[in-house]
Parts: structure tokens; C-alpha cells; sequence
């Protein structure tokens, strides 16, 4: 029996519900009967309906998912589970009270905010980015912005498609040069704004915008000399795959695509520009149709080609959900994408109600991306500085935004196992220990985690709530019984030379800082914090 | 009585105190130990102390603009504005010589230590990057190879020391080549930054936290994905770091290294090497070779990195008295397009030259030079050498392994190493 297919909801959360928002017209949820299907409300009315019901989440063990290779989904915490993976997924994980706000929607009601996001106020996030005065022409203030982004926004699938595009129809700002960089900001903008649009709208946008024609030389492409590095790049990487074209298609769809250059270069607002007199217009064959084909033209036959559906669905579902889908597992994509008239938002939505989605292959099957871990790491210890140091730490991680590897993006993104390896794995370790403990790095202060505060407000009594606390948002509550022992117990441990702190629970006891805190550490370096 | 570790792996013994964790490759330096002891004959992968290194050029360098046929009328003619004009060109021989800022390669030349193999590539390629850069990687001519060819060399090397750096990765992100099921290489940036910190507040340096973590991983359930990664990864790194750090401790350069992360990484693996710890296999990347558009500037500059890099590397291993045992290989997944494109750029090719250095080099040009007026129906040169056959040269003649297993078929091997 498959995971989505348990009872699940043991408790009904409060009919919390809604200020009438718009509905979008959005594909029906498919399967589980019992989903309320309005579910859009406001940020506070969401956090405000479902206080408390984390308790009930938290301490419920998770053993059955692992030891039951998956087959045993349990009630209410196995939807929290669900839906951390969800977020996971769909977003950079969640803090306590965001994972229970979504879980009190249902998966299928979690799904539905996550896709309609306009219906979700993201001020506060704006606000917070706002305040920074942050110089977007300048490349770590870019980086520094895109992560805090991830990190702060209640728009989380937004940003994680946003993600996912700049992974596949990337450009690097190495090459659109320092003067320039702002050109990266307006793609990231530009990808952001129509991350769910068609494809042939993304196509279309990508192919036109300027840091692109920088990255793969269209801009330098003319009349006389087409460039063929867009037009190869675009068919081998963007659409097609290797093998479902030729070389002739390639000198071909060069020609096509001249025209776009872009115009006020060093200025300080460089844009695209489409210039038919600088367009070939000679007739072609491509693809096996003739005619005098312009951008349009190529991205319309490359949008409606059928390997298409099946290059971009494969990338989708292996970024979100697991490496090496079956055609059986990427069908229902393809079909969306037909259906659909190539509406991206519609096949992300397809995807997240599949079933494999939220399947024991998929739960912990990927790697932790660098910025799935910097910014889900910040956003759940909910850590408040200034951010300055986090592009330092993509890079040492292996994901210098905004600088991919190659044109091709990151292989991580493909093939996850691919972000780790020893440097990696230590710089991911010595990030949760810069967060947790505080301290200064790249001309930031890191304040260490208040976890005093932490352990007041959530009356936190004895070392195994402790554990089940943090257990529960940031590994969904699924910790084997005997990990969470090994967790206590390191809790509980004596610390030998002078006091350097102490943490007390409600109940009075208190404990060593070193040992409390090392407990948070152990859970974010251990193997489960580093799957996604 | 205390022994050291490589003392007790030697011996076939591992004294674990009680609640230590055991590290897998620990164990398995063990297992690998009495197997060579029991079974002397499994050692097609016989243990020396040769070291070679590994450039990757990635993004396809330009050959012809790299090793120029100078005297060839053709290059003039397909080459108006980009082509390396000849009273700039370095002579190699009567026909080529290299890019003018490959000068400190040169000196290898001029002293016997350089050979260039002309014409290296592999039948069909698509053109494709990444198509390309997986055939060189993981052999498979489909591009759907997985495990690298030096992965394959790492995982299949018995170092009776048990040296967590048979190999070593410069970067963020190991190499396909290098990439192996049952072995992570340990791949890094700097030896500074190659280390895990403590909570100040721990009055025990992180010990008591280390141990809780490598607990965590090594009872994470082995059947998990990505455990044995995750497991191997850990240990790998935790040892790696050690060695690495001690290693910092003791070595000074001795030669002035270029600004930038391609000579910094070649310090470490100096650093490495001089410090005797027992890396068989380095490996780092220079990028930014995919050059479409104005070519000159970006090519000359690439060129003059990877010199410099070199020169201070070997300069380096000379003055330690190291330079003996390693050897240097540079490649890329293809060369660029013959005629030269309207942007002042190249567009993708096929056959390419490769550098090989080392004191142990037979000084020399080998291969055959593919003929720039007789090109494939893409404009591009026919190769002349399969890649795999400097991978069999490389295998058989310096690594002591055999290139068969590796290669998975007889490749000729050439002559440019004894």
C-alpha cells in the first residue's frame, strides 16, 4: 500500500478556516477524499487556529517509516511527517509552527498554498530584505539577498522553483561581467515572476533576457556569423537532451535565433534589444520543418517537441522528489504539460500530488542541497542576523549562486549524492556550529541560539522533550528510538572542567550548555539532517 | 605498548578501546591488509610510490591555440584574427609551438620533462560538453558511465598504510573521474578550512561531541540511501583533516605560488606529497576554457594560469626532492572548431592535444597530428590517438596498475613514459 494511500489525520484540526480568498482555477487534487478543498487563508489566521497542536506531533517516534521500509504511514504525526517532507521539498523546511500550521491543512490543503502563493502575504519578508539596503548590482549582496529570501519567505515553493530554474536555464555572472552583474538579479527576477508560467513563456523570457545573452553569447551572434552556443545549449540543455537533434539543427536554429543583442552595455541599465534588421531570415530546416524561423518560431517547434514534456519533466522530478524516475513516473507530468498548454504550475502541482512524491523512495531520498541546508538551517533556528556571511558558506559548500559550474548547472541538482564529500560535509558541520554558537565571521556577528528562550517558551521539562522538540521540525519527528536515546544521553552527560553555562529545563533541572547545545549540533550534522 | 595506526594496520590488528567507535576504514585497511598478505598475487594493482596528477580544462580548451602548427597554412587561413601569430608562438619544432604564455612550460621542454600528445579524442562525439566530459571520465563511450576511471584506480589500490589520501580532489565538488562506489575521495579547497570546529564552550575540544556524531552515523541503518556515503564521507574526513593538519604543520613551500585557487589547490597537493601522505592520485580544474566569443583575452589568461600553476608546483616537488615521483596530465573533453566563429571565439571540436610532465616523461610530440585541411563534416579534426590509450600509457607505465582492468579492453600505449 502506498504512503498517500493511509488513513490519515487522526485529529481534525479546527475548521481554522478562511477568509474567502479567490480559489485558482487550479487542478483538482486527485485521491484523498477527505481534504477540505477551500483551504487559502491568511498567515495569522493559519498560526493562530492550530496553537498547541505541535504537542501532539512531537514525542510520537517515526520508527515504523524506516523499519517498515515505508509501507506504515502512522495518523496525525505521519501527515506532519508528510508534510515536512512537503516543505522539505517544496520550500526549505519550516520552523515548529509553520510545519503545524501546514499539517493542520492537510497535505493536499499544504499543497494548494503552496502553489497559489499569491494568495500568501510575503510582507514580512520583503520588509525584512528591505531593511538590509542591500546593493543588488553587487553580486554577494545578491547572493546574500536570494538566500535570506529563501530563508524568510512564506512563499516558500515559489522560491524553491525559482531555485530549481536558475539550475537549469542558467547563467553565471562571470560572464556577464562586474559591471553588469545586476543582469543576474534581473534574471533571478525574471524566473521568480514566471517560475509556473508556460514554457514556451519561460522560453521565450530566458531566451531575450540579458544576462543570457552575456552567458551563451547570443548577444555576440549575428546576421552574418549566428553564434551556435545558445542554440546547442538551448536544445541539449533547456528542451531536448543529447540525441534528439543534429549538428544541422544546431547551425540552424544559430541562424534563426539572431537578432537579440544587448544594448548599453557598462550602462546601467543594459537591456535586451531585438533587432530584425540584424535577423537572418533565410529560410531553414530544423527539427524536420521549414520555414524563415525566428526566436519565436525555434522556442514555439522546441516547446511543442515531444521530447520536451519529457526533458523538463524528468528534471523537475528529479530535483524535487527522486533520481532515476521511470517513464511511468514521469507520464502524469508529460500529460499535464500537454493538457495544460505547457503550464509549468500545473505540472508542479501534478507532481506534488503523485503519489511517488511523498513515497518511501522519495522521503530522505535526495541530498540536502547547499542552499536547501544554509537556508533551511537558518530558517529553522529561526536565526536573526544580518546574513553576511551565508554567500561565503554556499560557496564552501559547492553552490556558489549565481556562479554555476557550467552551463548545465549544478550535478548536485541531478544527482544529489554529488553535493557531499569531505570538504563539503565539514563545511555543513561548521556552519551549524557558527549558528548555534555564535561568533564573528566574514564581518558578521552571529549571536549564539538562544536556547534558553527556546526551552522557556515551549516549557520544554525533561531532556527527551528536549530531543522530540527539535526532532520534530527538524527531522519531522522521525527518529528512531534508539538515536533519540544516543541523543538524550549525550543531553544528559557530565561536562568535565569549568562551568562554561548551563541550561535549565521547567522541571529545574539544569544541564551543560556545551552538552544542551552539542544536542541541537548532533541533530543538524547527523546523516538525517543532511538527506532531504 | 602503544602502536601507531599504521603500525597496527600493517599487522593485520586494531586495538579499539571500548565505546570507541570503529571507523569503517579502519576495518577495512584491515581486511585489505590480510588480504594482500593471503592472496599476493591479487595485486594487479601493485603499491608504489608514483604519484600522478591530474588538470582537467574544462569547458573544451582550444588545442589548436594551445600547441599551434604555426607553419601550417591552413591555421592562417581558418585563424584570421584569433590565430596565435607565429613570431609569438613558443617553437616546440618546425611545425608547432605553444601559446606564449605556456613560456614556463617551455623550460620543462628545454629540459627533457614534457611530452605532447597530439591528436586525442574518441570516435562520435556529439559535441556536447557533458557528453564529453562523462566518455572521459567513466570511459563509457554512451556518456552513462557512473564509476571515473581514477575512482576505479582509487577504490582498486591496497595501500598497505591505509592513507585516507590515495587520492585527493581540489574543489567543492569531486571529479567524475575520481568518483567511485565504495570510496570518497576527500576533496577540498585549502588545508586551513579542512577541519571541523568546536564549541567554544566544550571543555574537551569537540571530543565527546565527535565521538556522539560518528556514533550517529556509524549505527545509521546501513540500508538507508546514502548511508555508506554518508559513513565513509564522515571517517574520510575526520582522518583526512588530522593528517592534512599535521601536514600543515610541517610543510613550507619552497617555491612562490600564483594568486588563485588552480596554484593554491596544487600547494595542498604539494603539501600532500612532501609530506609523505601517500597520495597516489591528484586532481584539480581549471574552468572558463568554453570560449564562444573574444576568445584572446579569456584563452590568454587560462593559458598563463595553468603555467605558472605548474611551474611553482614543480618547482615546489624539485626543491623537496619529490618531483621524481609524480607525473602531470592535462586534459579536456574536446578541442574547439578549426575555423574560427564571427565572435572571435571557437565553437565545439573534437581532437586535442594533452600535456604530460614529470621528470619521468620521455620529452617529445607522440601521437599522430590531425590534418587541418581533411576535417569531419562539421568542420572539426578526425582524431588521430583514442584517450584511452594515454590512460593505458599512464596506467601500466606510472601508476604499476593494470590498465585492463581499468580500461576494461587493451589499449597501445605510447611512448612518452618508459
Amino acid at each position: 500500500m502506498e504512503i498517500h494511500e493511509q488513513p490519515t489525520e487522526q485529529w481534525e484540526p479546527e475548521k481554522v478556516i478562511p477568509a474567502a480568498l479567490p480559489q485558482q482555477n487550479a487542478v483538482q487534487p486527485a485521491g484523498e477524499a477527505n481534504i477540505p478543498q477551500h483551504k487559502s487563508l491568511s498567515r495569522r489566521a493559519l498560526f493562530a487556529g492550530v496553537l498547541g497542536v505541535g504537542a501532539v506531533a512531537s514525542g510520537v517516534a517515526f520508527e515504523q517509516w524506516t523499519s517498515h521500509g515505508g509501507s506504515t504511514y502512522l495518523g496525525a504525526p505521519a501527515t506532519t511527517a508528510k508534510v515536512g517532507h512537503l516543505l522539505r521539498r517544496a520550500g526549505f523546511g519550516a520552523q515548529k509552527d509553520e510545519l503545524t500550521a501546514y499539517a493542520a491543512l492537510g497535505y493536499e490543503g499544504a499543497v494548494d498554498r503552496l502553489i497559489n502563493y499569491q494568495q500568501v502575504a510575503d510582507d514580512d519578508a520583503e520588509n525584512r530584505l528591505k531593511a538590509l539596503k542591500l546593493d543588488l548590482t553587487r553580486v554577494p549582496d545578491q547572493q546574500r539577498w536570494w538566500l535570506l529570501r529563501m530563508a524568510w519567505t512564506q512563499r516558500p515553493l515559489l522560491e524553491k522553483m525559482t531555485l530549481f530554474w536558475h539550475g537549469v536555464l542558467t547563467s553565471s555572472y562571470r560572464k556577464t561581467g562586474g559591471k553588469e552583474a545586476i543582469l543576474m538579479n534581473v534574471q533571478n527576477e525574471f524566473l521568480r515572476n514566471h517560475a509556473f508560467d508556460t514554457y514556451d513563456n519561460i522560453l521565450l523570457g530566458i531566451t531575450s533576457d540579458p544576462a543570457m545573452l552575456y552567458y551563451l553569447d547570443l548577444t555576440k551572434s549575428t546576421k552574418k556569423s549566428p553564434n551556435e552556443n545558445y542554440a546547442r545549449e538551448m536544445m541539449e540543455l533547456f528542451t531536448l537532451g543529447v540525441g534528439h537533434y543534429t549538428q544541422q539543427d544546431v547551425y540552424e536554429a544559430a541562424a534563426a535565433l539572431t537578432g537579440w543583442h544587448v544594448r548599453g552595455r557598462a550602462a546601467l541599465n543594459p537591456v535586451a534589444a531585438y533587432n530584425p534588421r540584424d535577423h537572418s531570415g533565410r529560410e531553414i530546416t530544423f527539427l524536420g520543418q521549414k520555414g524563415a524561423f525566428d526566436y519565436k518560431d525555434i522556442v514555439r517547434i522546441l516547446a511543442n517537441n515531444p521530447a520536451t514534456p519529457w526533458f523538463i519533466s524528468r528534471r523537475l522530478f528529479t530535483f524535487f522528489a527522486y533520481e532515476n524516475p521511470s517513464n511511468d513516473d514521469l507520464k502524469p507530468l508529460v500529460d499535464t504539460y500537454v493538457k495544460s498548454n505547457h503550464n509549468m504550475g500545473e505540472v508542479m502541482k501534478t507532481l506534488l500530488l503523485l503519489p511517488q512524491f511523498s513515497s518511501a523512495k522519495a522521503y530522505r531520498g535526495r541530498v540536502k542541497s547547499p542552499s536547501e541546508f544554509i537556508a533551511g538551517a537558518y530558517r529553522a533556528l529561526n536565526i536573526t542576523s544580518d546574513g553576511k556571511e551565508l554567500p561565503g558558506q554556499a560557496v564552501v559548500m559547492g553552490q556558489t549562486l549565481l556562479d554555476p559550474p557550467n552551463v548545465a548547472g549544478w550535478p548536485g541538482d541531478k544527482i544529489s549524492a554529488l553535493w557531499i564529500n569531505s570538504g563539503t560535509w565539514m563545511a555543513r558541520l561548521n556552519y551549524i556550529n557558527l549558528l548555534l554558537n555564535g561568533g564573528r565571521s566574514g564581518g558578521s556577528v552571529y549571536k549564539p541560539v538562544d536556547l534558553q528562550s527556546m526551552v522557556n517558551t515551549n516549557h520544554i521539562d525533561t531532556p527527551e522533550h528536549f530531543v522530540d522538540h527539535f526532532a520534530s521540525y527538524l527531522l519531522d519527528g522521525n527518529l528512531e528510538a534508539d538515536r533519540k536515546a544516543q541523543l538524550v544521553d549525550y543531553f544528559k552527560a557530565q561536562d568535565s572542567g569549568p562551568d562554561k553555562g548551563k541550561i535549565t529545563l521547567t522541571n529545574g533541572q539544569s544541564y551543560s550548555l556545551a552538552k544542551v547545545r552539542g544536542t541541537v549540533y548532533l541533530m543538524m550534522a547527523s546523516p538525517e539532517y543532511q538527506l532531504n | 605498548m602503544k602502536l601507531s595506526r599504521r603500525a597496527m594496520i600493517r599487522d593485520g590488528m586494531l586495538v579499539v578501546s571500548a565505546g570507541m567507535v570503529m571507523p569503517a576504514i579502519f576495518s577495512r585497511g584491515v581486511a585489505s591488509a590480510k588480504a594482500l598478505t593471503l592472496d599476493g598475487a591479487r595485486s594487479s594493482f601493485a603499491a608504489s610510490d608514483h604519484t600522478l596528477i591530474v588538470i582537467q580544462m574544462a569547458g573544451g580548451n582550444d588545442g589548436l591555440n594551445t600547441v599551434v602548427p604555426y607553419a601550417d597554412p591552413t591555421y592562417r587561413k581558418m585563424r584570421p584574427t584569433i590565430g596565435i601569430a607565429e613570431n609569438q608562438v613558443i617553437r616546440l619544432d618546425n611545425r608547432v609551438g605553444l601559446h606564449p604564455n605556456l613560456a614556463p612550460l617551455k623550460s620543462f621542454w628545454d629540459q627533457g620533462h614534457m611530452a605532447v600528445v597530439e591528436g586525442v579524442g574518441y570516435p562520435n562525439q556529439s559535441l556536447s560538453h557533458f557528453q564529453a566530459m562523462d566518455i572521459w571520465q567513466t570511459l563509457d563511450l554512451n556518456g552513462n558511465g557512473s564509476e571515473g576511471w581514477l575512482g576505479k584506480l582509487v577504490a582498486g589500490l591496497v595501500d598497505k598504510d591505509g592513507h585516507p589520501f590515495q587520492a585527493m580532489d581540489i574543489g567543492v565538488q569531486t571529479a567524475q573521474a575520481l568518483s567511485s562506489i565504495s570510496t570518497p575521495v576527500p576533496t577540498l579547497t585549502s588545508s586551513q578550512t579542512y577541519r571541523l570546529y568546536p564549541d567554544p564552550v566544550e571543555n574537551d575540544g569537540g571530543n565527546a561531541r565527535m565521538q556522539a556524531l560518528m556514533k550517529l552515523y556509524n549505527t545509521y541503518p546501513k540500508s538507508s540511501p546514502y548511508a555508506a556515503l554518508l559513513d565513509t564521507t564522515s571517517l574520510g574526513a575526520q582522518e583526512g583533516s588530522r593528517q592534512l593538519r599535521q601536514a600543515e604543520t610541517a610543510y613550507q613551500s619552497a617555491a612562490t605560488y600564483p594568486q588563485g585557487p588552480f596554484a593554491a589547490g596544487l600547494k595542498v597537493l604539494a603539501e600532500a606529497i612532501v609530506q609523505g601522505l601517500g597520495l597516489r592520485v591528484g586532481y584539480v580544474t581549471l574552468g572558463g576554457f568554453d570560449t564562444h566569443a573574444n576568445q584572446q583575452a579569456t584563452h590568454a589568461t587560462l593559458m598563463k594560469t595553468l603555467a605558472d600553476g605548474l611551474s611553482a608546483f614543480y618547482t615546489d616537488l624539485t626543491k623537496h626532492n619529490k618531483a621524481d615521483n609524480v607525473v602531470v596530465m592535462t586534459w579536456s573533453e574536446f578541442g574547439r572548431r578549426v575555423e574560427e566563429n564571427g565572435s572571435l571565439g571557437t565553437d565545439h571540436g573534437t581532437a586535442a592535444p594533452m600535456f604530460v610532465l614529470g621528470n619521468a616523461v620521455n620529452k617529445g610530440i607522440y601521437g599522430e597530428p590531425p590534418v587541418l585541411n581533411s576535417l569531419d563534416k562539421n568542420g572539426n579534426l578526425k582524431y588521430t590517438v583514442d584517450f584511452r590509450s594515454v590512460y593505458a600509457t599512464m596506467l601500466d607505465r606510472w601508476m604499476g596498475a593494470s590498465s585492463k582492468d581499468v580500461l576494461g579492453g587493451s589499449f597501445d600505449t605510447q611512448k612518452f613514459l618508459a
